[in-house]
């Protein structure tokens, strides 16, 4: 795929032009904590106008997240496995003066464009006092399927509950361990940096729920054990199902969702007014996380069995427990009762963004492993499209990386063979001369050449005339 | 074979064997040498604070409540002349250092809904 010029700034053109930035020839990245393309740079605006609620999916919301990841992390110590010698032109490069420059120029408009939209897409709930803060959040996790127990705080974990929504449709998929193996791919975004947005709230001076927060902090280092730390152990579970361990070795697979998700709890810490929305969305994120966790294992061991090693898992379902009731007794409610009724709207945006960002995030997740699960059902030979044919020539050493589009499509490959890269398979889909796949909106996807030389034409269907009001 | 050191207790309230820490807890009755370690995740108990009932400790990393009892049942055989003590260590080869420490677990219990 080729870098679409856009009305973007130059700074973000001199930015996504970095050659760590931009992609390579492999489908998966490793060894090099560096090297993070960016892909096709939408959106026509150059980000200037923020992405509304129905662009959550689009290409310029990939986009901006793939920049803002690189952007936060450019801020984290981040070192190659196999001695810092491997990548040394690229860590000199990631951390730079002039990637440095021009991320600290371009990272708040695309906050702007990339989070404006939460402000708009929930309406806030009158909750004014610490009373009414108590009852709104007991009601939502409560909501949420989670209610407090009855010494008001959160349940402990009921192991052999029935797992139901995302966990179970993993395990109902044709290619379950694909399906689970793209939803370990999304966690690790964050669990192989577990805790660095953390870090950012930790310093300065800010009374009781500072010390709080450092022993959430504690727990999530493994007190300091390298063997017990949370990351440690989700990259033994990543190796114990063949997954690789390096970061973002699959980064041409995190989906848009995701990208935001991560992405916003980095925003909240770098840009400390936003500590507020924070601590709440934290306190809201590990109240769940602890039957959510439980679920998860039960799903891995249910797809995988015996041989994942899923402790990541059930040290989650353990320890957030206690978490959930730590956040809740002493940032959610510490806060409120400590600064007052200033603050309580703000926690109450926090919690109200975490849950819209997990809702969209498990309906992307959803209809991507939908749709990647069975591409052939997705593959014809029908040609019912527009006459905009775009026509491009891959070979197999060409750049690869994944993008989405904003409209159906349909890509015909006219000449030899290409892979479709849907999930993090290495049982890629491969369409031949004359097969037509059916590319849904928004879902992402990576084309490579499987023969010397593939022609593709990707043409927009006629019926999906989007209006984006979903 | 064991190990017998003496510390005097005027001046040192925690001994460290290897990277194992014990401190002196007063919890009525003898002071105790126990483990400063808490059962769920190893927290520091000897900052923890006594239950208003002086029955238990409160471990300040996720609250849980060690029974004093318990505590008692991994402490060192500690044998008190004065401010003399003997302590019987465990086999082993660790070095053995003593120190005094601020101890939040002698102090008179907490109050209020943490307790
Ligand atoms: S370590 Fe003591 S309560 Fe967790």
């Amino acid at each position: 795929m080729t870098i679409i010029e856009t009305a973007q700034s130059p700074a973000l053109a001199a930015y996504c032009a970095q050659p760590i930035f931009r992609p390579g020839p492999d489908v998966y990245i490793t060894g090099n904590p560096y090297r993070r393309p960016i892909g096709p740079v939408g959106p026509a605006s150059g980000f200037a106008v923020p992405a509304t609620l129905a662009e959550f999916l689009g290409p310029g919301q990939l986009a901006a997240g793939r920049i803002l990841c690189n952007a936060y992390e450019s801020d984290m110590i981040l070192l190659p496995a196999a001695g810092l010698a491997t990548a040394k032109d690229d860590f000199d490069l990631f951390y730079g003066d002039e990637i440095r420059r021009l991320r600290d120029t371009v990272r708040p408009g695309l906050e702007r464009y990339a989070f404006s939209f939460l402000d708009d897409a929930v309406p806030a709930p009158p909750v004014r006092t610490l009373d009414d803060l108590q009852e709104y959040f007991l009601a939502e996790v409560g909501g949420a399927g989670a209610p407090a127990d009855a010494s008001g705080v959160n349940p402990a974990v009921d192991p052999a509950a029935p797992v139901g929504g995302t966990m179970r449709a993993i395990t109902e998929c044709r290619h379950p361990e694909e399906a689970a193996g793209l939803h370990l791919i999304q966690l690790a975004l964050d669990a192989l940096t577990e805790a660095s947005a953390m870090a950012r709230n930790l310093g300065g001076s800010y009374g009781t729920e500072q010390s709080e927060l450092f022993k959430i902090f504690n727990d999530e280092f493994g007190y300091g054990v390298y063997g017990a730390k949370h990351s440690t152990i989700f990259k033994e579970m990543l190796a114990s199902v063949g997954l690789r361990t390096d970061l973002h070795a699959y980064w041409n697979f995190y989906l848009t969702s995701s990208l935001i998700g991560v992405n916003y709890f980095n925003w909240l810490t770098e840009d400390h007014r936003g500590m507020f929305r924070y601590m709440a969305a934290v306190t809201y994120l590990e109240w769940l996380f602890a039957q959510g966790f439980a679920d998860t294992g039960v799903m891995l061991r249910a797809v995988y069995g015996d041989r994942v090693d899923a402790k990541y898992c059930d040290e989650h379902a353990h320890i957030d427990v206690h978490h959930g009731r730590m956040t809740y007794e002493n940032l959610l409610l510490g806060l409120a009762r400590a600064h007052g009724e200033i603050v309580i709207p703000e926690l109450v945006r926090g919690i109200e963004d975490t849950k819209l960002l997990l809702r969209l995030g498990d309906e992307d997740f959803r209809a991507q492993i939908a749709w990647a699960d069975d591409l052939a059902a997705h593959t014809g030979t029908r040609t019912d499209a527009r006459d905009d044919a775009s026509v491009t020539t891959l070979r197999p050493d060409d750049p690869f990386t994944t993008g989405v589009h904003d409209a159906d499509l349909l890509v015909e490959v006219e000449d030899g063979a290409v892979h479709v890269h849907a999930w993090a398979t290495d049982r890629p889909h491969l369409l031949e001369k004359g097969d037509v796949l059916h590319v849904p909106a928004h879902r992402l996807h990576g084309l490579k050449a499987a023969s010397p030389r593939a022609r593709v034409a990707t043409r927009t269907v006629e019926t999906a005339e989007r209006t984006h009001d979903a | 074979m064991a190990r017998v050191i003496v510390i005097d207790l005027s001046r040192h309230n925690t001994v460290y064997v290897g990277h194992d820490r014990y401190f002196v807890l007063h919890a009525g009755g003898p002071p105790l040498l126990v483990r400063d370690h808490c059962p769920h995740r190893g927290g520091p108990l000897s900052l923890a604070r006594p239950t208003p009932d002086g029955r238990r400790l409160s471990c300040p990393w996720h609250g849980t409540k060690v029974g004093v009892s318990a505590v008692r049942r991994g402490c060192l055989p500690m044998v008190r002349s004065g401010d003399e003590a003997v302590v019987l260590l465990p086999d082993g080869t660790e070095p053995v250092s003593v120190l005094r420490k601020e101890v939040l677990a002698n102090l008179p219990a907490e109050t209020g809904p943490a307790c």
